[in-house]
Formats: C-alpha cells, sequence, structure tokens
C-alpha cells in the first residue's frame, strides 16, 4: 500500500513535469479547450436568463373565468373544483365580486377619476371570477375548455384565456431560447473536437519526445500505469486549469452585467453553490475532454500491447 | 536460471532469426555470446527480456515459463532481470543519482530506501563522487558503469549484458568487464554479447557462438570462433 502511494505521488510530479516541460503546447491546449467551457457555460447561463424570462412572462397568463352577476357561488365552486381536480392546471383563485372590487379600489385608490366612475356604476359591477393558472402554458386552451361545457354556459359571463402579444413574446422567447441551446451545442462541439485534437497532439508529441525514455522504463519493468499515468495527469492538468479559467471568465462577466431584467440571472450565478458547481462542472469536463483525447494518443502511439 | 528449447524466431521481413536453439544457462554462470552482425545475439536477448516473443519453443528464466506469462506480468520479470545497453541508454536529463534511482522508483521505492542504497552500488561500479554529474559530463565508460549500476541496483538474479563494450575504447571497455567480473563475484548470472575478440579471449569464460541464427558452438573457457 505504502508503495502504491509513491508511486502514485510519482507519477502525479512526473505529470506536472511534462506539463511544464510542454508549456507552449500546454497554453494552445488549454486556449482551445477554455473557449469549449466557456461557450457551454454561457449557453447554460442564457438558458437560465430565457427561461426566467419566460416564467415571469407566464406568470401573466392565466384563464379568467368571470361570472354571471346572480350565479350562486355553489355553481362556481362547482366549476373550481373541476379545475383543481385537473392535474393540468397549477392553481385556481376564486375572486368574489366584492374582493374584485375591493382589489379594484386598492389598485386605483389615486385615481380619483376611476374611483368615481365605479361608484357611478354600482357596487356589484365587478364579476366574481376564477382565475385559473396552468402548469404547461401549450396546454392552456384545453384547460379552458373546461369552462366552454354547456352546463356552465348559462353561468358563464366571459372567457379569458392569457394576453396575446404576452403569448406571443413567449414563443419567441422559446425559439430564441432552442435557437441558443442548439447553437450553442454546434458551437461547443466543434471546439470541444478542437481540443481533443490539440490534447491528443500535444501528448503525442511528448509520447514522441520522450520515446527512448519510454523505452527504458518498459526494459526497467515500469508498469503500463506507471508509463501513461504521467500523460493523463497532463491532461488532467489542462482540464483543471481549463475549467477553472473558463467558468471564471463567464461567473465573473456575469457579475458585471448590470441590465435589469438579467437581475435574476445575476442572483442565480451569484449563489456560492451554483457558483461551486459552474467551477466543478467546467473542471469535471475539462478533466473528461484531456482523459479522452490523451487515451486516444497513448493508445495510438504509446504502443503498450506491445510489450 | 535459463533454459531455451528449441527456440526459433522468424520475422515476416528478414525471415529466420533464430532457427532452434538450445540453450541452458546455471545460476551464477558467466556465459559470452560471440558472433557477427545479425548472427542473432541481440534476438536472443530480445527474447529473453520478453521484448520479442520466440515463434516457437520454450524459454524458460528464473523458473518463469514466457509461454505462459500474461503481458501485464512482464514489468515484473524485467524487474527480475537487469539490462545493459551499448547505448547506456541513460536519460540525459537526470544526474548519475537520479538515473540510477529511476530504477528503484520504478518499483515503488522509498526515497530514504533509494538515498540508502544506490551510494552503494555506486561503489561497486566506482562511481563513488559522480553522483550529481550528468551523462554528458561522463566518459563512455562511466556511463556504462551508471547503466551496470542502474541494470543491478534491484540486484536482479540475471544481467543481460548487449555490446556494452561497443562503444568504449579498451582501457575502458574492461574496466566495465572488470565490474560484470565483480557482479558475477556476487552471484548474479551474467550473459555478455560482445564483438570484441580480446576480451572473449581474456575472459576464459563459457562462449556460446551464433551463427546464422544457430549456435554452433558452445564451450567452457572458450575462446573467439572466427
Amino acid at each position: 500500500m505504502k508503495r502504491k502511494l509513491i508511486t502514485l505521488r510519482r507519477i502525479l510530479i512526473a505529470g506536472i513535469k511534462n506539463f511544464v516541460r510542454n508549456s507552449w503546447l500546454s497554453i494552445a491546449a488549454i486556449a482551445v479547450m477554455v473557449v469549449s467551457i466557456i461557450i457551454i457555460l454561457s449557453s447554460i447561463v442564457m438558458n437560465v436568463a430565457t427561461q426566467n424570462t419566460i416564467s415571469e412572462l407566464s406568470k401573466n397568463i392565466k384563464i379568467a373565468v368571470y361570472f354571471l352577476p346572480d350565479t350562486e357561488e355553489d355553481q362556481i365552486f362547482q366549476l373550481k373544483k373541476e379545475f383543481e381536480s385537473d392535474s393540468r392546471v397549477a392553481e385556481v383563485t376564486y375572486i368574489s365580486s366584492e374582493k374584485a372590487q375591493s382589489d379594484f379600489i386598492e389598485s386605483n385608490k389615486t385615481d380619483q377619476k376611476t374611483l368615481q366612475g365605479l361608484a357611478l356604476i354600482g357596487a356589484d359591477s365587478l364579476p366574481a371570477s376564477l382565475q385559473v393558472s396552468v402548469s404547461d402554458l401549450t396546454l392552456i386552451n384545453s384547460v379552458a375548455d373546461l369552462a366552454r361545457q354547456d352546463k356552465y354556459k348559462d353561468y358563464i359571463e366571459d372567457l379569458n384565456v392569457g394576453k396575446q402579444d404576452v403569448q406571443r413574446t413567449i414563443d419567441d422567447a422559446t425559439t430564441a431560447q432552442k435557437f441558443i441551446t442548439r447553437a450553442s451545442i454546434i458551437a461547443a462541439s466543434i471546439f470541444v473536437g478542437v481540443s481533443i485534437l490539440i490534447i491528443f497532439n500535444t501528448i503525442r508529441m511528448a509520447i514522441f519526445t520522450r520515446q527512448e525514455e519510454i523505452r527504458t522504463e518498459k526494459l526497467l519493468g515500469a508498469t503500463r500505469s506507471y508509463i501513461k499515468g504521467p500523460f493523463l495527469v497532463e491532461s488532467a492538468i489542462y482540464g483543471i486549469i481549463s475549467g477553472i479559467i473558463g467558468s471564471s471568465i463567464v461567473l465573473a462577466t456575469v457579475r458585471v452585467i448590470s441590465y435589469k431584467d438579467f437581475a435574476y440571472t445575476k442572483d442565480y450565478f451569484s449563489d456560492p453553490k451554483i457558483m461551486a458547481l459552474c467551477v466543478l462542472g467546467s473542471i469535471l469536463f475539462g478533466i473528461l475532454v484531456g482523459y479522452i483525447s490523451s487515451s486516444l494518443a497513448i493508445r495510438k502511439y504509446l504502443r503498450l500491447k506491445r510489450w | 536460471m535459463i533454459l531455451l528449447d528449441r527456440v526459433t524466431k522468424t520475422y515476416n521481413k528478414r525471415g529466420s532469426a533464430l532457427k532452434s536453439i538450445n540453450l541452458h544457462v546455471e545460476p551464477k554462470e558467466f556465459v559470452v555470446i560471440v558472433g557477427q552482425s545479425g548472427a542473432g545475439k541481440s534476438t536472443l536477448l530480445k527474447l529473453l527480456t520478453r521484448e520479442e516473443k520466440p515463434s516457437s519453443g520454450k524459454i524458460i528464466v528464473g523458473g518463469i515459463d514466457y509461454s505462459t506469462l500474461k503481458d501485464r506480468k512482464i514489468p515484473y520479470l524485467r524487474r527480475k532481470i537487469g539490462v545493459v545497453f551499448q547505448d547506456f541508454k541513460l536519460l540525459p536529463n537526470k544526474t548519475v543519482f537520479e538515473n540510477v534511482a529511476f530504477a528503484l522508483e520504478i518499483v515503488g521505492m522509498s526515497n530514504k530506501e533509494i538515498q540508502h542504497t544506490i551510494p552503494k552500488v555506486l561503489e561497486i561500479v566506482g562511481l563513488t563522487g559522480k553522483e550529481n554529474s550528468y551523462p554528458s559530463e561522463l566518459s563512455g565508460g562511466e556511463r556504462q558503469r551508471v547503466a551496470i549500476a542502474r541494470a543491478v541496483v534491484r540486484q536482479p538474479k540475471i544481467l543481460i549484458a548487449d555490446e556494452p563494450t561497443g562503444n568504449l575504447d579498451p582501457k575502458h571497455a574492461w574496466d566495465v568487464i572488470a565490474v560484470l567480473e565483480k557482479i558475477n563475484r556476487f552471484g548474479t548470472t551474467v550473459l555478455l554479447t560482445t564483438h570484441n575478440q580480446e576480451i572473449v579471449q581474456k575472459l576464459r569464460r563459457r562462449v556460446v557462438t551464433i551463427q546464422d541464427g544457430q549456435i554452433v558452438s558452445d564451450k567452457a573457457g572458450g575462446r573467439y570462433r572466427r
């Protein structure tokens, strides 16, 4: 066990030495991997931002069912119950005529003309209503069909399903989100591919320059893991450094953006847990890319199968 | 210690390098293998270090039957065999001490054990005081003695020396041979390949002559056969 730990320590040190020895090639490998990580993290940030915009807009989209003035509360509650029992419905709120009026007065208390107008048309002029929000906006019309049933048509004065302009904005944001995701996947795939090629080439060069040393190691009785270990450590170092640099750049950029509608995203990515997750995720991603490329180079050029 | 039973090695392009070789080497023996370039000496040594696999025949070294040896066990076999090369194969960016330590680091020996072991082996090969020199600062003979120190530092049962005097002037060549004899006296089986007739004549050891991939002569206290 002690010998294994000593060997592991030596492999780590040899990997760090390789990294320093190949410093110029290492910089190129790290630079490309940093770009890949920035693209991927930026895509995540933009997705969070658009998702937040969509959910903010979605809050304004509800089904509003307005009842005729002489509708009994029992009849209203029958429909309310039907909405509540539907799994597509997120929330149902009953607003009585009195509550609608008090809410109206409260929200217009500085507007005397509007309040006078309300007094003129009568206290019971605002209808009772059910405000229904759905779990998935695409289902809003089918949920609204519950209120369109014949059994309710004699009680319902009006049925309002969402706001068309808001719906359109949401559709636009969703399309933008999909575009950002697809474009990011394509760009990230290209840069990850380039990263793999560059690290592959860096490790290949390192193997060529150390060919005689490797042969001597083999003849002296070095195990496969002892020979290939330093190359894997070297590529893991690329991943760790790239992960730290890439995530730091993206997180720092998010912090300096002061755009008002970006506040939620800014707060989200300022959470220490999310920040740690971004940094760790980037490092792990970098290590994975490094491991894949160096493994390919080792398999092709180290010829460990032939002893 | 070493047994080769009807060992043949055939290369696709070159044809047969060794043809049904039989060789038996006792423990603590000093065997000189001679032959022209291309006779098959290096192939024989490569088979013993398991750099090459025989096309047919059986090889047993130190009780290990190579035909049943798994690839992942090869490093452990090599740790039992010391190898010295004509071109030394020292690492130029490492000092004498580090070059020898390299063989011990591979097997996971601690730094403390390495510090304790290396001065002793450097004394045996006559390199005390050269610990911090780099290979480029040493003579050919000294470099070869570093290579020998590296090969024997793990106290292998067998030492294979492939033309160790090939790149050396006569004085340094004899220094190297003297070290090999010393190591043999400590109980290590030595297999030496050489072209040097004078060394073969003066050593008066068992001489195995290989010609066209076959053993044509095997004599105790033998001489170089032209």
